[in-house]
């Protein structure tokens, strides 16, 4: 409880601190400048020239990698429970690639995003390709009606390898849109608004609520499903739920901000080893690790080589992959003695 | 809790593992399963928990049935122990236990509540396990696995507590501990027990009843006396044994002697003499050798006479602790008669029995091949004031052949081969 409430706390700091950070671009041509905390927040509290830019783009930028680090954190650690293995992700049954279709599709039709009904096109498509890979993947896992995790896995590898060639396809075929393609497989906030922000706060709030409230009964499918059904827990419709709640929330994340990899691996796992694997505990604070996770991440994202900024992907894997190995090899060592 | 099976079938990618089981469980019971592998044991308590669908016939709990539970209440009744439980999460010991409680908590907006955690408390000091609540699960012996698991089934209170080979990975001291801790709960607690276990004299040892399963059919059901008979044995586990009664417990126990069916007799026919037990391992290996082997003459109670029954080796008796009487001498002479090779073991002699070497007096005279087994001089065998050593010396100058091993004496009479036989 302790745990949860400062990570609530950090995560608010951190939320507080990334919105004062970076430079800022004036609305039309010129060059972004750099300004201090405290006129950042006066432009914040009263109507200066930047009141709009933040109130536009940072805080909803910062919000929603709050919101995006939390769905991929959550439904990681779901996924995890529900495969038995912590090498599992959100994107094992193919969401990822699922929206990268997408998101090409749209592309390559030149649907790009109209301003003015709030949701583009490419996430509308993305999130729907992601849905429906995610479902393709699961049908081909389960075998009347019932949901065998293994081969799950397996149909997960091999969907995500054919989608992913249909993008590299399309890629190859739309030369024009090569790098904004690639920029949103590498992932990126930079296409935050409120309307993103809206929506990923209805999904990840549902989607936490059941899985934590499904806590216990993760717990008891990491013993195995004849354990688990021998509890009380029904391993089937569990397993079903989970799957659906965890695709829901990674396709959302992903259908707004492209592939950000590593957040819903390295958050379940770096914060069980921490906190050991009872969900109850596992589930929130790995939801708000991925949030604090996320907004760093941005945070660095968009000031290390200002004025340009980096895709969110590669500050993700540069910074976790280091990190998660540092635990991994110190859990190890632990397990030595 | 009572149990009832009525007529259960099952049936995998169309094979029929179990076929029409019936059988009750008393309330309190502690109910062996055993059978080979693939005799359908795990499968039966697969149905009965219903994790197995699509199984056909009646389970009745408590009179009402199964299906009729929730998953949850079924929960409440039957708790699960499986052969081995392992996960690479960091679940502490204590996370383990507390599984038990799932069924129980009401609601899943509810957390633990401080009973949840006294029962769990509880169930942890029973089973001695209190003491690495907080070490992680994957980090414990098998034997402290398997303990942590039990804490968990006594955490779900249940009923009915059903176990899957419980000790199958564990030593041998380790074995005893589970079997013990599970006894002392199903008599203390009252918790009726079905445990699936392959050692036969474990079973023999902690069941009240056995149910012998083969190829998904129960064979027998009964006290481990009515059922671990040698010839359940023989013809479920392809297996000759001989089944004896354990001397400090009274339990019946099983001793293999040889998974191979008896050789077809092909040899010489030999006669042993022996008694107090000195005969058991050359008849044995005799028989086993294909030799048509006979003894005389033993009292009823000696245990080379149990052995020689055991081997269905035939056998001159007499009554228990009389002496041998003219009536079964003359019989032991007729079965000298009839074989070829005479072997003479350093039995203990005394007044009762030291017709036997006049036996084998009598099968030098007759031209039998004698063989006679040098006496260990550390080991007092003549009960007669030297009578039976100057019995035995004048057995070896009359042509009698001594020979040192049981080695040395089955190649001795393979050599006589053909010729002995013909």
């Amino acid at each position: 409880m302790l745990i949860l409430g400062g990570l609530a706390l950090l995560l608010f700091l951190s939320a507080f601190v990334a919105i004062l950070v970076g430079t800022l671009g004036p609305i039309g041509p010129g060059e972004p400048e750099r300004i201090t905390f405290s006129e950042a927040i006066d432009s914040i509290f009263s109507d200066s020239t930047y009141h709009w830019v933040f109130w536009n783009v940072r805080i909803p930028r910062v919000l929603l990698a709050g919101l995006v680090g939390a769905a991929l954190a959550c439904s990681g650690t779901a996924m995890q429970a529900i495969f038995r293995n912590s090498m599992a992700d959100p994107f094992v049954i193919g969401v990822s690639s699922g929206a990268a279709l997408g998101a090409a599709i749209a592309g390559f039709l030149g649907l790009t995003s109209i301003a003015g009904i709030g949701l583009g096109m490419p996430p509308l498509f993305a999130f729907i390709t992601a849905i429906l890979a995610a479902f393709t993947v699961y049908v081909l896992g389960s075998v009347k009606g019932r949901v065998y995790v293994d081969t799950l896995l397996l149909s997960g590898v091999a969907v995500a390898a054919f989608l992913g060639a249909l993008v590299s396809f399309s890629i190859y075929l739309a030369r024009q849109q090569f790098h904004q393609l690639i920029f949103w497989l590498l992932g990126s906030l930079a296409l935050a608004r409120w309307s993103y922000v809206e929506i990923l706060l209805v999904v990840v709030a549902i989607g936490a609520a059941v899985v934590y409230l499904y806590g216990r009964d993760l717990d008891a499918l990491l013993l195995g499903e004849e354990t688990a059904h021998n509890l009380g827990a029904n391993p089937e419709p569990l397993k079903k739920l989970m799957l659906g709640v965890s695709a829901l929330m990674a396709a959302a994340a992903v259908a707004f901000t492209g592939v950000i990899g590593f957040v819903g691996l390295i958050t379940p796992h770096m914060t069980r080893l921490v906190m050991g694997a009872n969900h109850r505990l596992l589930v929130p604070a790995a939801t708000l690790s991925g949030a604090i996770f996320l907004i760093w991440a941005d945070t660095l994202a968009r000031t290390i080589v200002t004025p340009d900024e980096l895709p969110v992907g590669i500050i993700t894997a540069l910074c976790g992959g280091p990190f998660f190995l540092y635990l991994l090899r110190r859990h190890s060592m632990g397990r030595e003695s | 809790m009572r149990l009832e099976l009525k007529d259960l079938s099952f049936s995998f990618a169309e094979k029929l593992v179990l076929k029409g089981v019936s059988m009750d469980v008393a309330d309190g019971e502690f109910l062996g399963l055993m059978g080979p592998n693939g005799s359908g044991k795990t499968t039966l308590l697969r149905c009965i928990t219903n994790f197995l669908p699509g199984w056909d016939g009646k389970i009745l709990v408590d009179g009402k049935p199964m299906v009729s539970y929730t998953p949850r209440s079924l929960a409440k009744v039957f708790a699960e122990v499986p052969q081995i439980s392992s996960t690479d999460f960091p679940f502490t010991a204590y996370d383990i236990v507390m599984m038990g409680r799932i069924p129980h908590i009401g609601s899943r907006l509810e957390g633990e509540t401080r009973k949840d955690m006294e029962i769990v408390r509880t169930s942890m000091k029973r089973t001695n396990t209190l003491q690495f609540a907080e070490r992680h699960f994957s980090e414990l012996s098998g034997g402290e696995r398997q303990r942590v698991i039990i804490a968990r089934a006594l955490a779900q209170q249940p009923k009915v507590l059903l176990l899957d080979e419980p000790t199958v990975y564990l030593d041998i001291s380790g074995q005893f501990e589970m079997m013990d801790l599970i006894r002392g709960l199903n008599k203390e607690e009252r918790i009726t027990t079905v445990t699936v276990l392959h050692d036969i004299n474990m079973a023999a040892r902690y069941c009240d009843r056995i149910a012998l399963l083969n190829e998904g059919r129960l064979e027998a059901i009964g006290t481990p006396e009515e059922v671990l008979t040698q010839e359940n044995i023989q013809s479920i586990y392809g297996l000759d044994v001989s089944v004896r009664k354990d001397p400090f417990t009274h339990s019946v126990y099983v001793m293999p002697r040889s998974a191979r069916a008896p050789p077809k007799r092909h040899g010489a026919r030999v006669h042993v003499l022996c008694g107090g037990g000195t005969g058991g391992p050359l008849m044995r290996a005799l028989v086993e050798n294909g030799y048509s082997v006979s003894t005389g003459v033993l009292n009823v109670l000696d245990s080379d006479y149990e052995n020689a029954t055991d081997l269905r080796v035939p056998v001159v008796a007499e009554a228990p602790f009389s002496q041998i009487g003219p009536e079964s001498h003359g019989e032991n002479l007729r079965m000298i008669d009839d074989s070829q090779v005479v072997i003479v073991l350093p039995f203990p002699v005394g007044p009762g029995n030291l017709k036997n070497l006049e036996a084998a007096r009598y099968a030098v005279e007759r031209g039998k091949r004698v063989y006679v087994f040098r006496a260990d001089r550390e080991v007092a065998y003549d009960f007669v004031g030297g009578r039976a050593e100057s019995f035995i010396s004048a057995l070896t100058s009359s042509g009698a052949m001594e020979v040192r091993s049981l080695a040395q004496v089955l190649t001795e009479i393979s050599r006589l081969g053909g010729a002995a036989s013909a």
